[in-house]
């Protein structure tokens, strides 16, 4: 066997595994990185008031993904990481984020006044929509998205904590809640997830709650 | 023409090596595997556990279901599907599963996790995660130990049988030129 025959030989077996892993990667079908919900189901609707007094309905939203999370502006730790991790998202999606809207709601409606959140929000982008409301209007909403929330007295001058969920909840552009995200999913793995979902034809059923 | 004639021999000799190295870590793996392996030794999988309907009102009044293990045993790269066949939420850790949907959890490092849920009246659930011994990593084992058994058979061989730059061919040749110039001197 002469020298070139074995540099063939040695190609042809590089060629052969470059192609099987190649098949491999396209063969494979989008794997959602967050816990996917199946079936999907209509995210329940709500109306709430938004940072600059405006009220903000989810259904009007349509056609856009819907990245909620809950927490509360005296939050030390979850909801600040969980905020710039959204606008770590925002920044990978780039353009696209047009069609993405990053909502906080908040579980301590208490010290949450409209100025409070419009505050808290501008502290990451002011793009992001940041919702409160009176108890009675908050607490279905909670209810509707399995939100716990309970005030957890610390005995500090600070005032007291509370211990919430720490989800992130991610509605499609047909309006279906798809998605769930434990906190701290990083960034990369949502931001591709979103550029799937929009990436999903608008289907003609409207989702009813 | 030696130059060529040793480069030849070299390859010839690593890819024989390579074969004979192939077949004895080959050999090798199989007998540890198969002393060493566990039932964990398996490929990641999809694991459903189903919350079965009544579970919430069953847990409201303090009764275990008897259907929902208090502990699951899983491998890293598993995926838990939790299935809500009830009629209210009920969560498992970071998973919130609605009624008449399911929920996944992709497992990705190996550990014991007791996680917060809905549907045991210890309001935990035992998730073990093991790290198994699989075809891929196997086969990393294997890539690794291939080159490394080749490069020493072969300095072996080089010090049993070293690599003549010249061919049997030209030996013979240069002996019989040798031995003419002997008869005509």
């Amino acid at each position: 066997m002469k020298t070139r025959h074995y540099l063939l030989l040695g190609l042809s077996v590089l060629i052969g595994l470059v192609a099987i892993l190649g098949f491999q990667f396209i063969g494979k079908n989008y794997q959602f990185q967050g816990s996917l919900i199946e079936p999907p189901i209509p995210a329940a609707d709500f109306v709430l008031t938004d940072q600059h007094s405006d009220t903000f309905q989810l259904s009007d939203h349509q056609g856009e993904v819907v990245l909620i999370f809950f927490g509360y502006t005296y939050c030390p730790d979850v909801c600040p990481v969980t905020l710039s991790e959204f606008r770590q998202v925002k920044a990978q999606l780039g353009e696209k984020a047009e069609r993405v809207q990053f909502v906080y709601i908040t579980v301590d409606p208490d010290r949450d006044t409209v100025e409070r959140v419009g505050e808290f929000i501008e502290n990451f982008d002011s793009t992001f929509v940041g919702l409160t409301g009176d108890p009675s209007e908050l607490e279905p909403v909670w209810k509707a998205y399995g939100v716990y929330a309970a005030k957890v007295d610390t005995g500090s001058e600070a005032g007291y904590l509370v211990d919430h969920t720490a989800r992130v909840y991610a509605i499609d552009i047909n309006g279906n809640l798809r998605l769930t995200y434990p906190f701290e999913t990083g960034s990369d793995a949502i931001a591709d997830d979103v550029l799937y979902l929009l990436g999903e034809e608008i289907t003609s059923e409207t989702p009813s709650s | 023409m030696i130059k060529n004639t040793v480069v030849r021999r070299v390859l010839f000799r690593i890819v024989l090596l390579t074969v004979i190295s192939l077949a004895f870590v080959w050999g090798i793996s199989e007998i540890a595997f198969q002393f060493q392996k566990t039932d964990k030794d398996r490929a990641p999988q999809e694991v459903e556990l189903v919350i079965p309907i009544g579970t919430a009102e069953r847990i409201e009044k303090g009764e275990e279901n008897p259907s929902i293990p208090a502990e699951m045993s899983f491998v890293v790269g598993d995926t838990l599907v939790v299935t809500n066949e009830d009629v209210v939420d009920h969560v498992m850790g970071p998973l919130w599963i609605p009624p008449g949907t399911s929920a996944s959890l992709k497992l990705e490092q190996a550990n014991k996790f007791a996680y917060s849920c809905s549907f045991q009246t210890t309001q935990y659930f035992g998730v073990d995660v093991e790290t198994p011994t699989t075809w891929k990593t196997r086969i990393t084992a294997f890539s690794l130990s291939v080159p490394a058994t080749v490069g020493f058979l072969f300095v072996y061989s080089l010090i049993l049988w070293p690599i003549n730059p010249e061919s049997k061919k030209d030996k013979d040749s240069k002996e019989e030129l040798g031995s003419e110039s002997q008869v005509t001197g």
